[in-house]
């Protein structure tokens, strides 16, 4: 693999709902690379098309054109099964509601993608997996037993074991309380100082925003802006910036 | 909360109609035989009996089997919805309302069903009279006689028994505080509650007790037919108490299917599914264990009965008719072991889609989550059967004692792997169908539905 290879490009993603006169554009047209290694934040109003965008990249949803390159190589074909094995095989995804299995212990939920895979993750690496988020002693609780932040922790720890080529995080700290959206947070970020995990996270809370290298403006399934090294404060203002451009009365 | 029972019920359908077809045709079933038990109060002396008898015996075998079918139904659906009443208890509804709801929903559907299968049992019990009539089991000297008494005490029980069952489903929906069971929207691993294990345990007994007492007593009395009132149900009663064990005995019986199954990523989620979530697949079980209990035991009773009828007299000439009886009970209780089976399987699989759609994002393709599916089903299919033929021989062995057929009966070999076969058709092809209805990737939680193509979009 050559070096200077994003982790992740989109060329030219188009994403369209339903046809005719009914039809919705969520995405028109997004031009984007993801470095190694790097964290970037991707924000926007409501329907600006950033869940949209990431659903398309993980595979969940297929892009009406253009073309996603994963490593450099173009994973946009494929059908249902192709997208769902490169899934698996090549990115994390972190979802707001946790999507922990309810009947699968904490250890359990981290080894089911390789065991849909058909291999078993070695005890160890499933507990080291859970010792990197603080959750080592939790390894047989099932996902009731666990608070949310916990919950969320393991997911996290499920979608780094395999050490995909880029982790996904969908509001990632939507559902918890700022304490332990901060917690989860600090995660994240390590995991993109400490082995180099290319990350990309859709958020709405410029707080969230602020744990990024770059922050991608997406309004109206398109890029409007970025910024580099984000802090809570001008994300907050170039958003509200951003609404008054699009004339989103809030 | 009646204005919120009843809104909500607009919007969970499946549940709906599989409530309403179980109280609909049990009560249309309990009925028509109700009536004539009604009709046996003013019949001519020499058509009482035999009309207490078809009422009461075939009517009251039905009932016990409709009564366990409606309360299991409207048990499964009071339970899910345990998500909805910590949802409802987190903005401010008190367990008591939450309970209120699904009650009160339960009871309107069952209310409507039940007064529907009294309508038609007053038109059924009329044909069954007729019939009785035309095969000469009755005189023309007696009128039928039903009326609204048997009709509305039926339907009556019917819908007591439902919303009893609703009760106690909608307890443990809202058991514990209202935060954790929003986020345990349900809880794993739940123990079989001690009146189940003793309710299954003295059933089981009691069909045990009438095997024995058939070899031992009724079967070296003077009338022929003592031991056949002795043996046949004892394996009805017996399926019913196996069914009743039924999220223990899965859990017993799966166990040692993990490593078998866990080989491949379908059968692992299969195989977790099975074992950790017993008490919900249990659902399916048990009517495959009364299916296969039932129908091979009574049958193959009728068998014996039949090749030794000629060796052993038959002096008041009524084998045919006992014949009759025991097929017309087979029928109803096979009847509605299926209906409980397709039912169950149904509620079993939409309760999932939520989870289904959460494994598919998690890396499961379709593929996988289609095949998991069919083999819980096949393995709960394969364990029903199993159970069931054990529960079948408290009738079918010793009857064939009795008779002289020694401990296997000498005919009818080919009637077990028959209801096996039916009964796993019936399983996994019900689960088939409700899997590709209802998921695997079908839309969760308000998401867009997508029949073909991508599945959509994570939510926003």
């Amino acid at each position: 693999m050559v070096h200077d290879t994003p982790a992740l490009a989109v060329e030219g993603l188009r994403k369209r709902y339903g046809s005719g006169a009914g039809a919705v554009d969520a995405l028109v047209g997004i031009d984007l690379a993801f470095p190694r290694g790097t964290f970037t934040a991707i924000m926007g109003p409501s329907g600006s098309g950033k869940s949209t965008f990431l659903a398309c990249v993980a595979g969940l949803d297929r892009p009406t054109a253009g073309r996603i390159l994963l490593d450099g190589i173009d994973v946009t074909d494929g059908d249902e099964t192709a997208r769902t094995r490169m899934r698996r095989d090549r990115i994390g995804f972190v979802f707001q509601d946790f999507s922990l299995i309810p009947y699968l212990t904490a250890a359990e939920n981290v080894a089911l993608p390789a065991r849909l895979a058909g291999r078993r993750l070695a005890p160890e690496t499933v507990r080291q997996a859970l010792t990197r988020v603080g959750l080592a002693d939790r390894a047989g609780h099932l996902p009731s037993a666990l608070s949310g932040g916990q919950q969320q922790r393991v997911a996290i720890a499920r979608a780094l074991v395999t050490q995909p080529a880029v982790l996904l995080a969908d509001e990632p700290t939507g559902a918890l309380d700022s304490a332990t959206a901060r917690e989860v947070l600090g995660m994240l970020r390590a995991a993109v100082d400490e082995v180099g995990q290319t990350t990309v996270m859709v958020t709405h809370d410029p707080v969230a925003a602020s744990y990024a290298d770059t922050v991608v403006f997406l309004v109206d399934g398109r890029v409007a802006g970025r910024m580099t090294n984000p802090n809570a404060d001008a994300v907050a203002a170039q958003l509200a910036h951003l609404d008054q451009l699009v004339g989103v009365a809030r | 909360m009646t204005t919120l029972a009843l809104r909500s019920l607009r919007h969970r359908p499946t549940t709906v109609v599989a409530t309403l077809v179980a109280v609909l045709l049990g009560t249309a079933l309990m009925a028509s035989f109700a009536t004539l038990v009604e009709s046996a109060f003013d019949a001519h002396d020499d058509d009482r009996e035999i009309l207490m008898i078809i009422g009461g015996v075939v009517g009251g075998w039905g009932t016990l089997i409709v009564l366990f079918a409606v309360a299991s139904t409207v048990g499964i659906v009071a339970e899910q919805r345990a998500g909805e009443a910590a949802l409802l208890r987190t903005i401010g509804a008190t367990p008591r309302q939450a309970r209120a709801l699904i009650v009160i929903e339960a009871a309107v559907v069952a209310l409507v069903a039940a007064a529907g299968g009294a309508l038609i049992a007053s038109l059924g019990g009329v044909a069954l009279f007729d019939a009785l009539q035309r095969a000469t089991i009755v005189t023309r000297a007696t009128d039928y006689d039903g009326g609204p008494a048997s009709l509305l005490t039926t339907a009556g029980v019917v819908v007591l028994v439902s919303t009893v069952a609703a009760m106690l489903g909608s307890r443990r929906a809202t058991r514990g505080p209202a935060g954790i069971a929003l986020r345990a929207a349900e809880v794993p691993g739940r123990r079989l509650r001690g009146w189940r294990a003793l309710a299954g345990a003295v059933l089981v007994a009691g069909g045990l007790a009438s095997a024995i007492v058939t070899v031992t007593i009724t079967g070296k009395s003077t009338d022929p037919y003592a031991a056949m009132q002795t043996s046949g149900s004892a394996a009805v009663v017996t399926g019913v108490g196996l069914a009743t064990l039924a999220p223990w005995l899965l859990r017993l019986l799966a166990t040692p299917l993990r490593p078998l199954l866990g080989r491949t990523g379908a059968g692992y989620l299969a195989a977790e599914n099975l074992t950790r979530r017993a008490h919900l697949l249990a659902g399916l079980l048990a009517p495959v264990i009364v299916l296969v209990s039932t129908a091979v035991g009574t049958l193959l009773m009728v068998g014996v009965d039949a090749r030794t009828r000629a060796a052993i007299g038959d002096p008041e000439g009524v084998g045919d008719m006992i014949t009759m009886l025991n097929c017309v009970v087979v029928g109803v209780i096979s009847l509605f072991a299926a209906i409980m089976v397709v039912n169950s399987a149904v509620a079993v699989v939409a309760h999932r889609r939520h989870e289904l759609d959460r494994i598919w994002r998690v890396g499961a393709t379709r593929a996988q989550l289609r095949g998991s599916i069919a083999l819980e089903a096949g393995v709960v299919a394969t364990i029903g059967v199993v159970i069931g033929l054990l529960g079948s021989t408290a009738t079918a062995v010793p009857y064939s004692v009795v008779r002289h057929e020694g401990v296997v009966p000498n005919g009818q070999l080919w009637l077990p792997p028959l209801v096996a076969t039916i009964a796993l058709v019936l399983t996994v092809g019900a689960a088939w169908a409700a899997q590709r209805r209802s998921g695997p990737p079908a839309d969760a939680a308000g998401r867009r539905r997508a029949t073909r193509g991508p599945l959509v979009a994570v939510a926003r």
